[in-house]
């Protein structure tokens, strides 16, 4: 088999292929250092999911399908929603219901992804405590934490701001 | 071997188009029949003469200027730069030093390009959930817990990922 001809168009095409990949490599490094991540904005709401009615709080339309997929309750009702800009490092921490406390320090932007520790406290219980990757402007859902009349579902999100 | 079938043979036999088998046969037919080995060795006499009388006329003809006339036409014909190349690639003794570097850079090529179509395109994913389903599927780097149990939910219908905690304590009660 001569392999001659391919051989020759894939030797010329190196210097053009590894050419472009050097540029795609420096543009994706300039396109991560390029904007000024100087801050986070954290998003925290808590939703109180019980059985009692169908009320389905309007608010929380962009869950509707996960709370649906996800969780056994027939009524949401949205009971707190706070947004908080936060430095890269810096802390932001969040009341929620039952005297609980939700602490969320952003450390990195990486690959799309906010990379965030985020610990829920019930007094000085840490019921929670975890590092987790999420994608920008995606949300994250931590439920469970029982209330009298239900149980807490809270949902964290992060934005990047430029 | 009847006498028929080996004056059949005797021609093949002389042109070296006789397989073995028939070959031997053949000889064994004529060891024991006179007019067959007459008539092989009437051949091979005529054989012999026609190879002799082309030789001869052969040795008359004047082939001194053959190769000069040759390289002289050679010399007029312009082989393009790939073809030389072509030449070379095939014929060379040498050219797997050149071979292997080439097959290398070829195969490092295809994969750069493909890395470079794929950071470039991640989008073109297949998106089993349809494009208007938002990505909040998260990477759980650390997870530690004082409750009775978690569950990581991750849902693949919704691109979501969730923790379910199992806590049997409520604010204000006693576990």
């Amino acid at each position: 088999m001569n392999l001659f001809g391919p051989v020759l168009l894939g030797t010329l095409a190196a210097v053009v292929g590894l050419s472009s990949a050097g540029y795609a490599e420096d543009s994706a490094a300039a396109a991560v250092a390029t904007p000024a991540l100087n801050a986070v904005e954290v998003r925290i709401g808590a939703v109180l999911a019980s059985n009692s009615g169908k009320e389905f709080d309007a608010r929380l339309a962009s869950l509707h399908r996960q709370f649906d997929i996800l969780f056994p309750y027939s009524s949401y009702r949205l009971v707190k929603e706070e947004r908080r800009q936060v430095p890269w490092g810096g802390k932001a921490g969040f009341d929620i219901p039952g005297g609980r406390y939700v602490l969320v320090v952003p450390r990195e932007f990486k690959n799309d992804r906010v990379s965030m520790k985020v610990m829920v406290l019930e007094g000085s219980r840490p019921i929670i405590d975890t590092v987790i990757a999420l994608r920008n402007h995606a949300t994250f859902l931590i439920g469970g934490p029982r209330q009298p009349d239900g149980v807490l579902i809270l949902s964290i999100g992060a934005d990047t701001l430029h | 071997m009847t006498c028929r079938e080996a004056l059949n043979l005797v021609p093949l036999l002389l042109d070296g188009e006789l397989e073995s088998r028939q070959m031997r046969a053949l000889v064994m037919h004529s060891t024991r029949c006179t007019p067959c080995e007459t008539e092989l060795r009437q051949l091979e006499r005529l054989q012999e003469m026609v190879s002799d009388s082309v030789n001869a006329r052969v040795d008359e003809l004047d082939l001194s200027n053959f190769w000069p006339n040759i390289e002289q036409r050679l010399g007029t014909l312009e082989l393009s730069w790939w073809h030389r190349l072509r030449t070379w690639w095939d014929t060379s003794e040498r050219r797997w030093t050149v071979q292997i570097p080439a097959f290398a850079a070829a195969a490092a090529v295809i994969a750069g390009l493909a890395l470079v179509f794929f950071f470039r395109n991640p989008q073109t994913l297949p998106d089993p959930a349809g494009a208007q389903v938002a990505d909040n599927t998260a990477t759980i780097e650390q997870l530690e817990t004082d409750a009775d149990s978690v569950a990581v939910v991750n849902d693949p219908e919704t691109r979501t990922t969730a923790l379910w905690l199992v806590d049997d304590t409520v604010p204000g009660e006693t576990p």
